[in-house]
């Protein structure tokens, strides 16, 4: 079997190659700023935003609902993306098999990003090609109160908005994409087009990323299935839950800011 | 700093204002969310009060574009109301009861025009018809949209989509829990699309008001119809039949004329204008008759060509009344054959008042009831004809 070439790429790069990309040097190098505008009843909450896992997301994630609804599994040997070696755990009967600890710990980092940008009030764009699942993740953008694109992806909507919406119009916070490729798409070699666009628009994207597609355009891959209907429902119920949640937060900063 | 007030003496005038600008400028850089993903943020991440935001860029651009709108519409409708006086001035009447019609009648008179599509031709509206209204605002104050599926662009017409998708998921739940119950779905309450046809394109976008493409429209009716060939769509009649038109009843186009008797009691119908090329005819056909033909005074020999009188006879021969009916023609303009066929298609529209409704459909789909709208074509330059090329010899 062809486990031989994951396993040392995992070890080697591990977190700190993960690290670095989250992390840079350049800002753990500034001084502390003392903010002036902090309110006294931020302090009496208990919710705290300087505490790296303010939303709570480490709890949500957990291997064995991931595995349950698997999201390891990959796409055939042949398929494979260099670029997605370092996410993966092995190989069995010819199907690529995703490492479900980094899964996890990507996510949380996707979860935790998500919730900050919905905190802030940010607009949040679900998108998806695959016609299998777009009903779910419109019913989870529906349902969390943010906005889903689950169709064909004109070239322009973000580079050339205010011409195609015919008006200055504000742009997605974030975009997150459910399947990265898909392969009945002939165009860009069935990489969502989203993903350049959004990258040239300095839009952060969250992307599941299968074994088949390239993790490098994306601010936050997601290693893991990106075509199993019950892999995409946790997907979503995951992402729905943390932007409720950040909703439910801000709201009640608002209104207690307000009295 | 020293340097960029030397640079900028205008600019930045004190220390302390550009003091803020480089706080502001450091802290929108720890203020990314690349940190904030990782255990150790190397930053501390700010606590900084969050404020709902009251006019974003878009709303601005909105409140602008729309006060903009506004002001140059009531431009329009103040020069609509004076030109509209002047006209009313011009032709010598009542400025107070011009009305839209006088005004169309007005320009027809002082501006003709000889351009043969109505639209290039001059024409004076209310603005309100002539501008298109704008979209409201799409958008609250800080720029988020309302609609689920605005970043989609068509908004309106994925919704339907959605709408229909979910109905189908719905309809299959139900129809399993049938079977669960060993109950299949009843065969008679099937639907059908007889008798009705779906939405067209233009009329999707009329609904929509979205322009859709040629491909979006298949897919909206490849949709629709999987919902309405489920077994169990009977559930969902009325969503389905918002998609829906009835087909246009062929029979419905064909009213016979009006029957009218003469003193002495015989039936018969008068059909005006009726039009062939440029020759247009009045005919009047009585019932019971004994076959007596009159073309402006004339019989059957006021036309030369056999042709022509061929097409006199041919809805008479085609009902069997030829003997049985008296016809009365009075025709002007036109050539010989335009005569004959505005003759004949007023005899076959009188001759639907006396005949079966069969023999009626017999004659539509035979093409009696259909308005010859060809012309004669234009000649071309380097033509003899319309079609005909001069004599043509390589040498």
């Amino acid at each position: 079997m062809a486990t031989h070439y994951c396993r040392p790429i995992f070890n080697k790069n591990s977190f700190s190659h993960i690290q670095r990309i989250i992390c840079p040097s350049y800002l753990s190098t500034l001084p502390k700023l003392q903010i002036e505008d902090v309110q006294s009843s931020h302090e009496e909450t208990r919710f705290k935003l300087s505490n790296p896992d303010a939303f709570e997301v480490k709890n949500m994630v957990k291997i064995k609902s991931l595995f349950e609804a698997g999201v390891h599994f990959g796409h055939t040997e042949g398929t494979l993306d260099e670029r997605m070696k370092q996410y993966l755990y092995g190989n069995r009967l010819g199907h690529l098999i995703i490492d479900l600890n980094q899964t996890k710990k990507l996510l949380q980092q996707a979860l935790n990003v998500t919730a900050h940008i919905a905190y802030r009030g940010g607009v949040i764009l679900f998108l998806c090609q695959s016609p299998l699942n777009c009903l779910t993740v419109e019913n989870c953008a529906k349902e969390c109160g943010e906005f889903a694109h689950t169709r064909y992806w004109r070239d322009g909507m973000f580079t050339n908005s205010s011409r195609i919406f015919k008006a200055e119009t504000r742009l997605p916070d974030l975009c997150i994409v459910l399947n990265t490729l898909s392969s009945t798409s002939k165009n860009n070699s069935g990489q969502h087009g989203v993903l350049t666009d959004a990258a040239k628009m300095l839009i952060p994207t969250i992307a599941i990323v299968d074994t088949d597609a390239n993790p490098n355009i994306v601010t936050y891959p997601i290693p893991g299935n990106d075509d199993t209907p019950s892999a995409i429902s946790l997907y979503c119920d995951l992402f729905k839950n943390i932007i409720k949640k950040a909703k439910a937060i801000r709201k009640e900063i608002l209104n207690n800011n307000k009295i | 700093m020293m340097l960029m007030q030397r640079l900028f003496p205008n600019l930045v005038t004190n220390k302390l204002c550009s003091a803020k600008i480089l706080t502001n400028f450091v802290l929108r850089c720890t203020y990314g969310l690349n940190n904030v993903g990782s255990d150790d943020p190397g930053v501390e991440i700010p606590e900084k009060k969050i404020v709902e935001e009251k006019t974003s860029l878009a709303m601005r651009a909105y409140l602008q574009r729309a006060t903009q709108y506004n002001s140059f519409m009531d431009q329009q409708i103040h020069e609509y109301k004076i030109g509209k006086r002047h006209l009313a001035n011009m032709m010598g009447v009542d400025p107070e009861t011009f009305t839209q019609k006088d005004i169309d009648a007005a320009i027809g008179y002082l501006f003709p025009s000889g351009l043969y599509d109505p639209k290039a031709r001059p024409l004076m509206r209310p603005p309100s018809e002539v501008f298109p209204p704008k979209k409201d605002a799409e958008f609250d104050e800080s720029g988020r949209p309302f609609h689920v599926f605005f970043y989609t662009g068509k908004p309106n017409f994925y919704s339907i989509l959605h709408n229909i998708a979910t109905k189908l998921v719905e309809l299959n739940k139900f129809e399993d829990s049938l079977r669960k119950n060993n109950i299949l779905p009843d065969a008679d309450k099937k639907l059908t699309s007889f008798g009705s046809q779906w939405l067209s394109k233009e009329d999707l976008e009329k609904k929509t008001v979205e322009r859709l493409s040629d491909h979006e429209y298949k897919h909206f009716v490849v949709a629709i119809e999987r919902l309405l060939n489920h077994a169990c769509a009977y559930k969902l009649t009325e969503f389905i039949s918002e998609y829906q038109k009835p087909m246009i009843s062929t029979k419905s186009i064909v009213e016979s004329s009006p029957v009218l008797y003469t003193k002495d009691g015989r039936a018969y119908v008068t059909v005006k204008d009726c039009p062939r090329k440029d020759a247009r005819a009045d005919v009047t056909v009585y019932y019971p008759g004994t076959g007596k033909l009159s073309i402006n005074g004339k019989g059957i020999e006021f036309f030369d060509y056999i042709q022509a009188r061929e097409q006199i006879l041919f809805p008479l021969l085609f009902t069997d009344m030829i003997d049985k009916v008296d016809i009365e023609a009075t025709v002007s303009g036109g050539g010989v054959s335009g005569k004959a066929g505005a003759i004949r298609f007023g005899i076959s529209w009188c001759l639907c008042s006396f005949v079966d409704p069969e023999v009626v459909e017999r004659m539509r789909i035979a093409g009696l009831l259909q308005k010859d709208y060809r012309r004669r074509e234009r000649k071309k330059p380097g033509q003899a004809r319309a079609r005909r090329k001069f004599t043509w010899k390589k040498r």
